[in-house]
This record gives C-alpha cells, sequence and structure tokens, in this order.
C-alpha cells in the first residue's frame, strides 16, 4: 500500500488554480523531494493530503485512507511539520513536546530528549520569545521524535543555520533506516539532492517531471563543450542537440538524448578540447522554469 | 540634451526628499486605519445614544413638575450614578443628556483609547511591522509621532459622532462641541496611559492588561466619588471626574481642560521618551520567558484552550461577580422613593418596575445577559485567533477531528458562560441580602439561568460565522450582540413598531426577578441555538482551514 496516493487531485481557489490533476504515488520507506517555487502548489499538494484543505477534485489517501473522509484515522501514522512555524506562544518547548505528544497518544521520549540535544532546543524558553528558526526546530523535534510512519515537512530547513541543516539531514537518514517515509517539499536544491531517493517537480500546480535523480539527470541535457582551433564550424542539424551559447572558438550545447551523432560529427571537426558533464539538479529544476518550453526527454 | 540631462538629475531628488515624510504619513494612515471598524462602529454608537436621549427628553419629562421629581428621586439615586455619574443639572435637556450621555460615554471613550494606543504602538511591533518600518527610512521620533497623529484622527471621528447625535437632536451646536469635548476628554488620557502600558509592558497582551486595570482602579474612583457622601474631591483623581468637573450644559468649566490636557501631554511625553530609548520589541517590565515545564491542563486541545483562557476566564468572572455584588447593595435604595406617573412610564420603558429590589435587579440582569453574550463572542473569538494564527493547522494534522476541537471550544464557552450567571446570581443575592432586602436565592439562579438563553443563542450565531464566514467571525459576533442590545435599549425611544424591535432577542427576554421567566422564547432561543450549533460544527468540518 502506498505511504502517499494522490488521484486527479485538483485545487482551485476561487479562479486561481493551485493545483491540477495531481497524481502522485509514494512508497513506504521512500524519502520523496517535492521541489517548486514560492506559489507552485507544495503548500496546497500538503494541506490537500492532510485534509486541512477540500479538494475541488480527485482524492488522496494516506496509508489507504482518505484523508478529507477520515482525517483521524488518516492522521494516525503521520507527522507534519508546517511551512510557518506557528505554535502556542504562551507554552514553553518542553511544554509543546508534551501537549502534541499526549493529542497524538504515543511519543519516544528518549529519543525526543536527543533530538532536543541535537538540535540545541532550550525546552524551558515560551515560544514567543524563540526566533523563527528555533521555532522551526521545536516543530522538527516533535515531528520526528513521535516516530511517525509518515513524516509530511513543509519546507523543514527555512530558518535553519547550517549548522541546524546537517542535524536535519542526519535524523533523516536516521529516519530513514527506520524505514519511515520522507515527504520533503523543498525549495533548496543542495538539501533535496542529498537525501531524497526521487524527486517531483511541481510548476504551477502540476507536475513537471518525477523520477530519481538518476532517472531524471539521464533524461535531462547533457551539458558538452566543444572547444575548437581556430572560429566554430557550422555544425549540422543533429536532433535533441542545441546550442546553448557560443563564443569565438567554443561552443557549449544542450544534449537531450543520446550523444552518439554528436559525437559523430564532431569527429570530422578540428577539436581541441571537448567536456560533458551530467546536469546537476539546480540546471533540472531551472531548466523546467528558464525556458518554459515543458518537458525534456520525459 | 541639457534639459533632459537636468530632469534626469531632479527625479532622483525628488525620490530622495519623499520617503521620511511619506512614510510618516503611511504610519499615521496605518494607525487610523487599523482601528476604523471599531472607531466608526463607537463614534456611530455615540451618536445613536446621544440622538435618541436628546430627543427623548421633553417626551419623558414634559413639565417642570416631572423634571423636579426626577432630580429628587432617580436622578440621586446611587445605583443610577454608579453608572451615569454625578447628575449637574436635570432640568434642562442639555445637562440631562450630558450626564445619561456623557457618564457611560466617557467609560466607552476611555475604553476606545486604550486599545487605539495600544493597537498603533503595541500590536504593531509585536508583529514585527514596526522593526520594518524604522528599518527604512523613518525615525523613531517621527514614527511614534505619526501612529498618535492616526490615534487623534480617530478621537475626531468620535467627536464628529457625538457633536452630531446631539445637534441631529436639537442641541446648540456650540454647546454641543463642547459636551462631545468633555464627554472625549476620557480617551485621550486613556490614549496617554495606553501608550505608556505599550512602553511598560513586553507584549501587546500585558499592554491591553495594564490599561484597562487603569481603567477599572480610576472608574472605581470616580464610583466612589460619585456614590460616597463626602468623596467628591476624588473626582479630581481621575480622568473620568475630570469629564464630569467640565460640566457641559450644566455651567461649564473649561478651565478644568487644563487637567486632562497636561495629563496626556505628560503620558505621551514619558511614553515617547521610553520608546525612544528601548530596543525594538522589548518594554520596560521584562518578560518572563522562561520557565519549568507545567504539565496541568496540556491532556488534550480543549483543557490546553482552558489554559490559555484562564486569565480572560478570571478576569470576567472577577469583574461580572464585583460588579453582581455592588448591584445586589445599591438594590435596596429605591424602596422609598415617589415618582410621579410620568416618570413611571419613562421606567417602564426598561420593562421592570424599577422601585423594588427586584426591578432593580431585573434591570440590570439584563446587562449580564450581555456582558455572559459577549463573553461567549470572546470565546468564539478566540477559537477563530487559534485558527487565524495556523496553531489549528499543526493540531489537526494529528488524529484529532475537527468537531471534536470545536466542540472542545464551544463547551468552554458555555460552561464559562454557565458560570458567569451562577456567579453573578449568588453575589447579586448576597449583595441584596446584606442590607437587609428580601430576595430569595431561587429567585435570583433563576436571573442567572434566564441570562443563558440569549447569550446561547449568540454563541450558536458566533459559531455559525466561525464555520461559514471564518475572516468575519470575529466582526460578525460582537456587532450582532451589541445591536441587538443598543436596539432593545433605545430602539423603543425612537418608536420602532414593536415587529421591528422584535428582531432583538434581548426584547423577547423577561427580567427575571421582577418579571416572569418567558419560557415559550426561552424555549425558541434555545432551540435556534442548538441548530445554529449543530449547524455550525457540520459546516466547520467541510470548509477549508483559514488563515489570516
Amino acid at each position: 500500500m502506498d505511504a502517499i496516493r494522490a488521484e486527479g487531485l485538483t485545487k482551485r481557489y476561487g479562479e486561481t488554480r493551485a493545483l491540477e490533476a495531481l497524481d502522485l504515488r509514494v512508497a513506504p520507506g521512500e524519502v520523496y523531494g517535492y521541489l517548486g517555487p514560492n506559489g507552485a502548489g507544495k503548500t496546497t499538494t500538503i494541506r490537500l493530503l492532510l485534509g486541512l484543505h477540500r479538494p475541488t477534485a480527485g482524492r488522496a489517501a494516506l496509508f489507504g485512507t482518505d484523508a478529507w473522509r477520515d482525517p483521524v484515522a488518516a492522521h494516525r501514522k503521520v507527522a507534519y511539520v508546517a511551512g510557518e512555524p506557528f505554535l502556542w506562544p504562551s507554552l514553553t518547548s518542553a511544554e509543546t513536546f508534551e501537549f502534541l505528544a499526549r493529542v497524538r497518544g504515543s511519543e519516544d521520549r528518549a529519543y525526543r530528549d536527543l533530538l532536543i540535544e541535537r538540535f540545541r532546543v532550550d525546552p524551558d524558553k515560551k515560544v514567543r520569545a524563540l526566533s523563527k528558526g528555533n521555532r522551526q526546530k521545536v516543530q522538527l523535534v516533535a515531528a520526528f521524535a513521535s516516530r511517525a510512519e509518515l513524516l509530511i515537512l513543509d519546507e523543514p530547513t527555512a530558518g535553519l543555520d547550517p549548522l541546524m541543516e546537517v542535524a536535519f539531514r542526519e535524523t533523516v537518514h536516521e529516519a530513514k533506516e527506520r524505514g519511515q517515509t520522507i515527504f520533503l517539499s523543498s525549495h533548496i536544491l543542495s538539501e533535496v539532492e542529498a537525501v531524497c531517493d526521487r524527486v517531483g517537480i511541481l510548476r504551477a500546480g502540476a507536475l513537471v517531471d518525477e523520477g530519481t535523480l538518476q532517472q531524471l539527470r539521464h533524461l535531462s541535457a547533457h551539458t558538452v563543450e566543444v572547444t575548437f582551433d581556430g572560429p566554430v564550424p557550422p555544425l549540422p542539424e543533429l536532433a535533441g542537440v542545441h546550442a546553448a551559447e557560443a563564443g569565438e572558438s567554443a561552443l557549449r550545447l544542450e544534449v537531450s538524448g543520446p550523444l552518439r551523432p554528436l559525437l559523430a560529427a564532431l569527429a570530422e571537426l578540428p577539436v581541441v578540447a571537448l567536456t560533458s558533464r551530467e546536469p546537476s539538479l539546480e540546471e533540472i529544476f531551472l531548466h523546467h522554469y528558464d525556458a518554459g518550453d515543458g518537458r525534456v526527454g520525459g | 540634451m541639457g534639459a533632459s540631462a537636468a530632469s534626469a538629475h531632479a527625479a532622483p531628488e525628488r525620490v530622495r526628499t519623499r520617503p521620511p515624510h511619506g512614510a510618516a504619513a503611511a504610519i499615521g494612515r496605518r494607525a487610523f486605519a487599523d482601528g476604523r471598524v471599531r472607531t466608526i462602529s463607537f463614534a456611530a454608537l455615540f451618536a445613536f445614544i446621544a440622538y435618541v436621549n436628546v430627543s427623548g427628553y421633553a417626551h419623558s419629562f414634559p413639565t417642570l413638575q416631572d423634571r423636579l421629581t426626577f432630580v429628587r428621586s432617580f436622578g440621586n439615586d446611587a445605583s443610577v450614578r454608579l453608572f451615569y455619574g454625578q447628575p449637574y443639572d436635570l432640568l434642562h435637556v442639555g445637562g440631562y443628556v450630558a450626564w445619561r450621555v456623557g457618564g457611560t460615554g466617557a467609560l466607552f471613550a476611555a475604553a476606545w483609547g486604550v486599545l487605539a494606543a495600544v493597537r498603533a504602538l503595541r500590536a504593531e511591533e509585536d508583529a514585527g511591522r514596526w522593526e520594518l518600518l524604522l528599518a527604512g527610512a523613518v525615525r523613531r521620533r517621527d514614527a511614534y509621532l505619526a501612529a498618535l497623529a492616526g490615534i487623534g484622527a480617530g478621537w475626531l471621528v468620535l467627536w464628529a459622532g457625538l457633536w452630531l447625535g446631539c445637534v441631529g437632536g436639537g442641541l446648540t451646536a456650540g454647546g454641543s462641541a463642547y459636551f462631545a469635548l468633555a464627554a472625549l476628554t476620557p480617551a485621550l488620557v486613556f490614549a496617554g496611559i495606553g501608550a505608556l502600558a505599550s512602553q511598560l509592558a513586553p507584549s501587546r497582551r500585558v499592554a491591553l492588561e495594564l490599561g484597562m486595570v487603569a481603567l477599572a482602579v480610576l472608574f472605581v474612583l470616580r464610583v466612589v466619588a460619585d456614590t460616597s457622601t463626602g468623596a467628591g474631591w476624588l473626582r479630581w483623581a481621575t480622568p473620568l471626574g475630570w469629564s464630569e468637573q467640565l460640566r457641559a450644559f450644566a455651567g461649564p468649566r473649561p478651565l478644568v481642560l487644563l487637567a486632562p490636557l497636561a495629563a496626556t501631554a505628560a503620558l505621551l511625553w514619558a511614553a515617547g521618551a521610553i520608546a525612544l530609548r528601548r530596543d525594538v520589541g522589548s518594554g520596560v517590565l521584562q518578560a518572563h520567558d522562561r520557565r519549568a515545564p507545567r504539565t496541568r491542563l496540556l491532556s488534550s486541545p480543549t483543557a490546553q484552550a482552558l489554559r490559555g483562557e484562564r486569565g480572560s476566564l478570571i478576569g470576567w468572572l472577577a469583574g461580572v461577580g464585583a460588579f453582581a455584588f455592588v448591584i445586589g447593595v445599591i438594590s435596596t435604595t429605591f424602596q422609598t422613593a415617589r415618582l410621579s406617573e410620568s416618570i413611571r412610564r419613562e421606567l417602564a420603558r426598561f420593562g421592570a418596575n424599577l422601585l423594588t429590589p427586584s426591578g432593580i435587579l431585573g434591570f440590570y440582569f439584563l446587562f449580564f445577559m450581555l456582558a455572559i453574550s459577549l463573553f461567549a463572542c470572546a470565546q468564539v473569538a478566540a477559537a477563530r485567533r487559534e485558527e487565524a494564527g495556523q496553531q489549528l493547522e499543526t493540531l489537526l494534522s494529528l488524529p484529532l477531528g475537527r468537531r471534536r476541537w470545536l466542540a472542545g471550544r464551544l463547551a468552554i464557552a458555555l460552561g464559562g458562560s454557565v458560570a458567569l450567571a451562577v456567579l453573578a446570581a449568588l453575589l447579586a443575592w448576597a449583595g441584596a441580602r446584606s442590607q437587609g432586602a428580601h430576595v430569595s436565592l431561587a429567585d435570583m439562579l433563576g436571573a442567572g439561568a434566564n441570562c443563558l438563553p440569549a447569550a446561547l443563542l449568540f454563541l450558536g450565531l458566533s459559531a455559525l460565522a466561525l464555520g461559514a464566514w471564518p475572516r468575519a467571525t470575529t466582526g460578525i459576533a460582537y456587532g450582532l450582540v451589541s445591536v441587538a442590545f443598543v436596539w432593545q435599549l433605545f430602539g423603543s425611544a425612537l418608536g420602532a413598531p414593536s415587529w421591528l424591535l422584535g428582531v432583538s432577542p434581548f426584547h423577547h427576554v423577561g427580567l427575571v426577578p421582577a418579571q416572569h421567566f418567558k419560557a415559550l422564547a426561552a424555549a425558541i432561543m434555545l432551540a435556534l441555538a442548538a441548530a445554529a450549533l449543530a449547524a455550525a460544527l457540520a459546516l466547520f468540518a467541510r470548509r477549508d482551514l483559514t488563515g489570516e
């Protein structure tokens, strides 16, 4: 059974289409990176998955339970870290942990204490006196200490300093080793690259690309840089190859699909240097947003 | 070429010189706009009540004999002066209005002053917007003065409302102008108190509490001054007393204006001096932000909500309890009064025979009904705040049903309402008995219980607003109660037909113990309340959670 399953999930707020017929499956034990810029529909997706907002069409299920129809049952195995760390200002961190654990009905107390240490949370300080990053840490500790089977994290590292980001990655790895599923919404690509098994890229309410990093790289354009002995000679038209940048005697090419035809064509030409590299996640991501020409390879 | 170069130079010049001024003006406009709904509501209320009282006077007291009797009895009664203050001239419409409208008006104006100042000077800061402004091209002094200007603009709106009501009813323009000024001086002084509290307190909530405590203390001083013999000098110790001493329409003493003006200036100067020196986001009083965990009342969302509302609940209980006891004590003072027929008519308009302790108590329990209704609204507003602040999103991502959460919140409102009603009954009874009045405990508990159907109806309607129009919840809740109450008190003076008066639930309650309990009306209100609550739960479970 999928940890998360969305079928044709659609949400409109008045005239605004926030999410359009999203199909999504996340398997148990998977760490899924949900990428997209601000306003792409990441938070909307999460609110629909949790049944906090009502889908205009389609359905979302967590471990097979419809989150809108039966949120209580659906939430038993879920912990959520909200994008904005609004908690109860008059409670201290320790009281917040206690409250959330009691409402949930379970908590790994020893692990919680370890996380308090790791994230350097001051348990006796009231939430209202905490900075945004520190409130975020309180949310993270509460969510991970629940040992829930599915963790839904909405931009969890916004406001965290680099040290805490390391702590976060360590904690995600621990959760993964335990077999917990993680749905990580983010626009911090290095973080997603570091911890996620599979990535979905959201644009304007629709999933434009999805796969393992390996698949995304494979299906996306390679970057090939060629330096010639002398001015750049004319190249034959090749399917899947286009020039991204041209200099006096150098050329940068984006190649989607196999490299062979290009290499064959170059073999005839006075090439002095050739480099080829896989795209970074950032390039894949930017490709979907910059070019506006939709899907690559997929 | 030369000309275009000159204009290219001129453009940045303009841009450079504008921001400080423009930003300060924006802060002032913001300070006014943030409170405009409240300010305009208060101004409309003042205008309405002034108009009704001015135009109703000649009708109620047509002859000099009527007026003299009124002065000797009603006007000199302690229970009446408690609210309205000391009358100086009840033989003329101006003096009557200055007393009837000025006394309570000053109290409302004072509350407005605290709310407006804390809103403009502290709430903005707590929300982080103040920091944003000061990081721009605005000096602290200009920002502070601009916020004060915004409050001042709001005060002018209040003044205009009261003046229009008086003039519209037929009072002279000049006299009305002075009266409106006199009645609203407390708004200025209490804006000063609110401004100072905003600098002393570490947060908006504490600033509001400080301001309201100051208001309570200064109100009690005025009550003592107006109701105890030989304590009249105390009037000089409170801004609410200064307002009386200005004696609008009764031999005005404009020199007294120096007192509120000097006090306001001193308070604002002190607040300003602190505002220029302290760190943004802190207060002179230290916030207690660290403590060992207290784990009581954390077992469920309802328990935690009760924990959050504990302070507010205690405040309501203390206020209603103290008020009830005082009403009980003074309920006996009317027994010996002899009133003329026309005054009986005037009093009968309230719906009770005010000449007996039961009558007084029955009449004043209408105010407890109002207070408990407002408490119920405040509880729904608190529930809405938990949703708007997105804490609810965190809660409802746990295995917790929406209906259970809302039902818990409503249960707190219900329990608190019952506690307030019982406490009001007990303490009013104790107060009356302490003066030897013959009022039975059972009757008083009946009076308390009689408050509940209307309060629950307003609870239901507020909850319905939360279910259907989340963003408008607080406005709808308080708006319905206030309009219904003001309409019941003053609608009849406008000669409104009874079906139109009947839209207010307060119109349908018997003034227990003076009148019979109206079982049918109560049953209908309870049924409507139950239907509204059920609809509210259903609607709330089926809508998107809605932030601010």
